[in-house]
């Protein structure tokens, strides 16, 4: 952060500044609704809770991005949406790879589809500039990594 | 945009990457080996013409490489320039085919 003895301190990149250090954060969370960030009940809450084994690799995967706090660092600091307006970048991506992992959710194929959809998870280069400098610790690579894993096996198969 | 475009080409692109590796390392181990050796131009004809084992790996490298390099300087146009679009699509099937067209006639000089 500082650089010879300078901290430089500027408002978040990649969206619009609305005055000083304050930036819209519209279009961060209008890509979090393309990217179909948002659970889809399955079955209805009467019927009790969901078992879901601590252990199982879906969980895990989904544990690992879970944290997320929606600060939008990863989205200033990734050089693809720089580079790339349409891209939903790694916060909405992580994001989506929680839910495709979620046993709970109702459309994971839908989550995956969304996630895979335009500028989505294949868009992104693997710099890793939102695992750097992620505040929580997470790693949206690795979950886009996921995605596009994930994605890729589903398009051979031939599912939507 | 298509949705579902993206993800054919990123398919396309990574499945033509894998064929494409092992082509590259025997090419360039193959360049070093007929190089060290002293082979003359004529020499390396005599034994790539009529082969059709070279036929099929040059000919495969070049159909993998037209599809790899057209989605991939795609990607970078519309990254590092202003130029989206259906015009660049074209462009870069374009650029695809005239990859095609021009190894192809170098794979039919060298079998």
């Amino acid at each position: 952060m500082a650089r010879r003895g300078r901290v430089r301190v500027a408002p978040l990149r990649n969206l619009p500044i609305i005055r000083d250090l304050a930036v819209d954060m519209t279009p961060f969370f209008d890509k979090w609704a393309r990217a179909k960030g948002r659970f889809v009940p399955s079955a209805a809450g009467t019927q009790g809770f969901a078992e879901v084994a601590p252990d199982s690799p879906e969980r895990r995967a989904a544990d690992a991005g879970l944290e997320c706090i929606g600060c939008g660092i990863c989205y200033a600091v990734c050089d693809v949406v720089a580079w790339n307006p349409d891209y939903v970048g790694p916060a909405a991506l992580n994001r989506a790879w929680t839910l495709v992992n979620d046993v709970r959710d109702g459309d994971r194929a839908g989550h995956l589809a969304a996630a895979a959809a335009g500028a989505g998870c294949h868009a992104c280069h693997s710099h890793q500039s939102c695992a750097e400098y992620c505040p929580t610790g997470l790693n949206p690579t690795a979950s886009i990594a996921g995605l596009k894993r994930m994605a890729f096996v589903a398009a051979l198969k031939g599912e939507p | 945009m298509n949705g579902r475009l993206e993800l054919w080409l990123f398919v396309a692109h990574r499945i033509t990457a894998a064929v494409l590796a092992p082509l590259v390392l025997v090419h360039v181990a193959t360049m070093i080996y007929v190089v060290q050796g002293g082979l003359s131009a004529a020499e390396i004809l005599s034994r790539t013409q009529g082969s059709l084992w070279w036929a099929g790996f040059y000919g495969l490298f070049v159909a993998a490489a037209a599809v790899h390099g057209s989605i991939g300087l795609r990607t970078i146009i519309r990254e590092m320039a202003p130029w989206t679009g259906g015009s660049l699509r074209l462009a870069a099937g374009v650029f695809g085919l005239a990859i095609l067209v021009l190894g192809f006639r170098a794979v039919d000089a060298l079998t």
